[in-house]
């Protein structure tokens, strides 16, 4: 109620400021009045009564300015008053205005647009129904090393019906599908998933409706789609649930369209990260169900129940791995070598944002960097001007300001630059995250939502309220701080002011050279990173090689002979098309993860867990396409066919690590125990088979035609159904894709091509990440770098201004142009060179935060820092050259005039 | 005026009005004086702080001010105690005499009183 009141008082105050003057004026007037009737009434005469009345109240004015400041609406209209003061002032310098709103502009957009990144990848929580309690289920045999593996199908289904943590369980799988039916056929990427997994995500579609727990059973044909591809390939009707899509040539009914964000499965993850197109019902096969120890390939979710912590979870996973363990086939069991099976729980948002928030961490530290270089900057600007209005301030406080008064008023205008850089700061911010999101790799999830958020605004709001306080509060508590009689006497001479503000704008540039050698040393360790990744020899030739997937359904192809008889002729054919060199076949292309799979070596026992080694199937002249070469041996001819003996080719890094010093030609190996012995019949180069930051792997390598008939057919894998072809070409590699396609077409005319694509360009691909760091990092870098020889320009074209008295004398006194060209730029570089030591420290200290992000580059690498330092010094030398020149034409005779 | 006046004690200015104004309603100058006369002279009250607390006090809600034609028929600004101000002065005035007290006694204390 008081407030309430203190409120309505205050705002006709402010809205009658008028009325309200005029009643205080006549109450003083009146009193005056009352008190001079008083005195005549005890004998004094009328005019010394109204004189000493007058006397006894003292100055009007004064008491008036007392009783305005009773309420809270005189401070707004100070502050009022402070913001009319600071825009007419920023007005009367335009160039500084613009200089400094502009600098703040580009570092709060920054920081803003990556912001919004960050808020939405690392802060925000996944866009489900009380996200917080959504989990994903591992399995983990973590006494062999894999603490991560996902699901089996009989284990989920055994964990499904025996746990008590949550209240909803599901399974998601990523399958690609051929889409046809309605318009050119198409591969898409597509999930099962459980008819769980909708409900406990508690997402709505846009239309129609979710699985029924009884269509997730083989047979139930339903299917629904993303809102992406229902717009783009059926145009967005909503007459498309209840129709039919083919997926692999069996007729689906569409059930529902997802709404437009809606994205499953997420990305991050080490399986089923790659988001869906369309979803059909998971709908377990009795072969899946019974295929203990078969395949570990399901992504499974888990609503925590309410009331059941983490904790409690963890254990039940423990104790319900042992039950699994218990269940399991005797000989299957055997392949844990001892291990312990556990059921690791972790909360789903970790895994999404896990891997990339060293990278987001990196890059907003570096961003912080570069709005505190524009503090800095703008900071040593702000010096500049109290140096030039040292006089007007002088005066002020002679007149009776208050320093807190002073130091209010300069801070107004430190805000109202913060808060105009921080406006034109959004703009830039709107527009710097498309730019920031088209050039992000895919390994950054949920990029499409990363939406400007009130929380966005609000970072944007309190930077600008941030970065006012930061490089305006020194120079501001300076300005308004001086000394009254020792400004007053100084503002006369020019030359004595600038000692104290030098001193401030000297730390402030070698700060800002400090924190711009830290950015481009990291930016530097980067590049250097990103260079070694380029010039790394893969082990194979990628130039002129055309590669494209060739997926045969299983509907179409139900046979393995069907299978293998297309794929040879394809290979047999191909090669013969003008302009081609080459053609071969293999499950998997080079740096596109291989599938790896355990081994047994011959007269090797078995200790612990078999060696993992990637293995390829290839057709036809894959190693001559690619150019992987013969080191020993020979490579497959056509005779090595299904009845043929077991052959395999081997890596040399796979013979240097089982049969160091020995021939391996000739040596045998078997996938397991019931498996016939494979003949090592040659020994290729290592390739990169993964990322090419990832170290090289023995691989082997085994004739495509010597597959089992269930391995060749098999669907649910899928792997040999969809074998690359990699053709070497005369020119342009791209320019033949539809020659080649055709060919494949005159074999069946419905297969539908996927990912064409050529080699050069999967490594490009490859290294999306570390060109994004690379790039985003050096553009801060860059920034940062410009910021600070502007700062070092200012200051040392300020100085040379200031100084000019000075410098007249010495060249009076007989200096040579060079000395005094010599004597400024030596006062720039010491700035940098201070910067620089600082700067080296610091970086030291932060550059082991990128460590994850280098390869074959050392945190500490000398090179980068000398060179990044040098290049530092050399723009500080270049940016003190033109004051320095200037310095040199001072005439004397000027110069000493002025004073 | 008899003996030298003295400065009031610091916050005791808001109290010593509304006790003038529970009298009877006062101009401003009215008010300075009572308080004058009734401290004998030890009170003498500054404008410049007696205005800025008529304005602080009417903002608390526990004064109101009309304008009214004085004793020697002029315009002049009166105010009196609202219902809140009542039960403020009532209040302070009990809190008061509370804290003298208690300094009385502690003043008064010989030693080996505990």
């Amino acid at each position: 109620m008081p407030k309430l009141r203190s409120l309505v008082h205050g705002l006709c105050a402010l809205f009658r400021k008028e009325e309200s003057e005029r009643e205080l004026q006549d109450e003083l007037h009146s009193y005056v009045e009352a008190s001079a009737a008083e005195k005549v009434r005890a004998g004094m005469s009328e005019d010394e009564a109204r004189r000493a009345a007058r006397l006894e109240l003292g100055s009007a004015e004064t008491i008036k300015e007392e009783v305005r400041s009773v309420g809270w609406e005189n401070w707004l209209e100070t502050c009022g008053q402070d913001v009319r003061y600071a825009l007419r002032t920023l007005r009367k310098s335009p160039g500084f205005t613009i200089i400094a709103v502009l600098t703040l502009a580009l570092g709060i957009g920054a920081n803003a647009a990556l912001f919004s990144v960050v808020n939405t990848v690392l802060l925000q929580p996944l866009p489900f129904k009380n996200p917080s309690r959504l989990m994903m289920l591992y399995e983990g045999l973590p006494q062999v090393g894999s603490p991560k593996i996902p699901f089996s199908t009989p284990d989920f289904t055994m964990v499904r019906r025996s746990q008590k943590s949550f209240e909803s369980v599901g399974a998601v799988q990523d399958k690609e599908f051929e889409l046809s039916g309605q318009g050119e056929p198409d591969r898409v990427i597509g999930a099962r998933v459980s008819a769980s997994i909708f409900p406990m995500l508690g997402v709505a579609p846009v239309l129609g409706r979710f699985f029924r727990p009884e269509e997730d059973a083989p047979g139930q044909n339903v299917a629904v789609l993303s809102y992406g591809l229902w717009q783009r390939r059926y145009g967005g009707r909503p007459g498309i649930v209840g129709e039919t899509i083919d997926l692999d040539r069996q007729a689906y009914t569409v059930i529902g369209v997802m709404p437009k964000h809606f994205v499953l499965p997420l990305p991050g993850p080490p399986a089923n990260f790659l988001p869906a197109a369309l979803w059909v019902p998971m709908a377990f096969t009795s072969a899946e169900l019974q295929g203990w120890g078969l395949r570990y390939d399901l992504s499974i979710l888990a609503r925590l129940r309410r009331g059941v912590t983490l904790q409690q979870a963890r254990s039940e996973g423990e104790a319900l791995g042992t039950a699994i363990e218990a269940q399991y086939p005797q000989n299957i069991l055997k392949d844990f070598y001892g291990a312990r099976l556990v059921l690791p729980v972790f909360p789903w948002r970790e895994e999404v944002t896990g891997p990339v928030r060293p990278l987001l961490l990196v890059l907003m530290v570096a961003v912080g960097l570069v709005l505190l270089i524009a503090c800095a900057n703008v900071a040593t600007l702000l010096v500049s001007r109290a140096a030039a209005r040292q006089h007007e301030i002088a005066l002020r406080r002679a007149l009776g300001a208050t320093r807190s008064r002073l130091l209010r008023q300069l801070l107004t205008e430190s805000l109202l630059l913060a808060l105009l850089g921080g406006g034109l700061g959004l703009l830039l911010a709107f527009w710097g995250k498309n730019m920031l999101l088209a050039l992000a790799p895919s390994e950054i999830p949920l990029p499409q939502n990363a939406g400007f958020s009130g929380g966005a605004l609000l970072f944007v709001l309190g930077a600008s309220c941030l970065t006012a306080l930061l490089f305006g509060l020194a120079p501001a508590w300076h300005t308004a701080g001086a000394g009254l009689r020792q400004s007053l006497e100084e503002a006369g001479r020019s030359r004595a002011t600038s000692r104290t503000h030098h001193g401030l704008q000297n730390a402030f540039v070698a700060i800002e050279f400090g924190l711009s050698l830290v950015l481009l040393i990291g930016a530097g360790l980067l590049i250097r990173s990103f260079g070694k990744l380029l010039n790394t020899d893969l082990g194979f030739q990628p130039d002129h090689v055309l590669a494209m997937e060739v997926p045969l359904p299983a509907t179409a192809y139900p046979q393995a002979s069907q299978i293998r008889n297309l794929y040879q002729r394809l290979a047999e054919e191909v090669p013969s098309l003008p302009g081609v060199k080459a053609a071969g076949m293999a499950d998997d292309l080079p740096l596109l993860a291989a599938v790896f799979h355990t081994l047994e070596i011959e007269g090797r026992p078995q200790v612990g867990k078999p060696p993992a080694i990637a293995e390829t199937w290839v057709l036809g002249n894959y190693f001559q396409t690619m150019r992987i070469p013969l080191v020993a041996g020979r490579l497959f001819t056509s005779q090595d066919v299904e009845n043929s003996p077991p052959v395999v080719i081997i890596s040399q890094g796979m013979a240097k690590e089982y049969w160091p010093g020995q021939d391996p030609i000739g040596k045998r190996l078997r996938h397991e125990e019931n498996q016939p012995w494979m003949t090592v019949v040659g020994v290729v180069g290592d390739i990169n088979d993964g990322p090419v930051n990832r170290p090289r792997q023995p691989h082997i390598y085994t004739p495509f035609l010597q597959l089992s008939d269930a391995l060749t057919a098999e669907n649910v894998i899928g792997v040999a159904r969809s074998m690359n072809l990699a053709v070497r070409t005369q020119s342009d590699p791209a320019s033949m894709s539809s020659e080649v396609v055709a060919q494949i077409h005159s074999l069946d005319p419905d297969v539908a091509v996927a990912n064409i694509t050529t080699m050069p360009r999967v490594i490009s691909s490859s290294l999306a990440g570390p060109r994004f760091n690379a790039s985003l990092l050096s553009l801060f870098a860059g920034f940062a770098l410009f910021l600070s020889a502007i700062g070092i320009y200012g200051v040392l074209a300020f100085a040379v201004t200031q100084r000019r008295h000075e410098i007249g004398i010495r060249m009076a006194l007989g200096a040579q142009p060079r000395h005094v060209l010599g004597f400024v730029l030596a006062w720039g570089t010491r700035l940098a060179r201070t910067g620089a030591v600082f700067g080296i420290v610091a970086a030291l200290a932060l550059t082991r935060l990128m460590k994850g992000l280098l390869y074959g580059v050392a945190a500490t690498d000398p090179i980068t820092f000398a060179g990044v330092t040098l290049l530092l010094l050399g723009v500080a030398l270049l940016a003190s050259f033109i004051p320095a020149r200037r310095a040199t034409r001072v005439d004397p005779m000027i110069a000493l005039r002025c004073e | 005026m008899p003996g030298k006046s003295k400065e009031l004690v610091q916050g005791t200015l808001d109290m010593l009005i509304l006790k003038t104004l529970a009298l009877e309603p006062l101009h401003g100058y009215g008010i300075g004086l009572r308080i004058q006369q009734i401290s004998r002279g030890v009170f003498t009250v500054n404008p410049g702080s007696l205005f800025p607390a008529f304005r602080r006090l009417e903002r608390q809600g526990l004064i109101k001010a009309d304008w009214r034609a004085s004793e020697n028929n002029r315009r002049a600004k009166y105010y009196a105690l609202t219902e809140a101000g009542r039960k403020k002065l009532k209040y302070e005035t009990r809190e008061w005499q509370a804290q003298t007290r208690a300094i009385a006694r502690i003043l008064a204390a010989s030693p080996g009183e505990l």
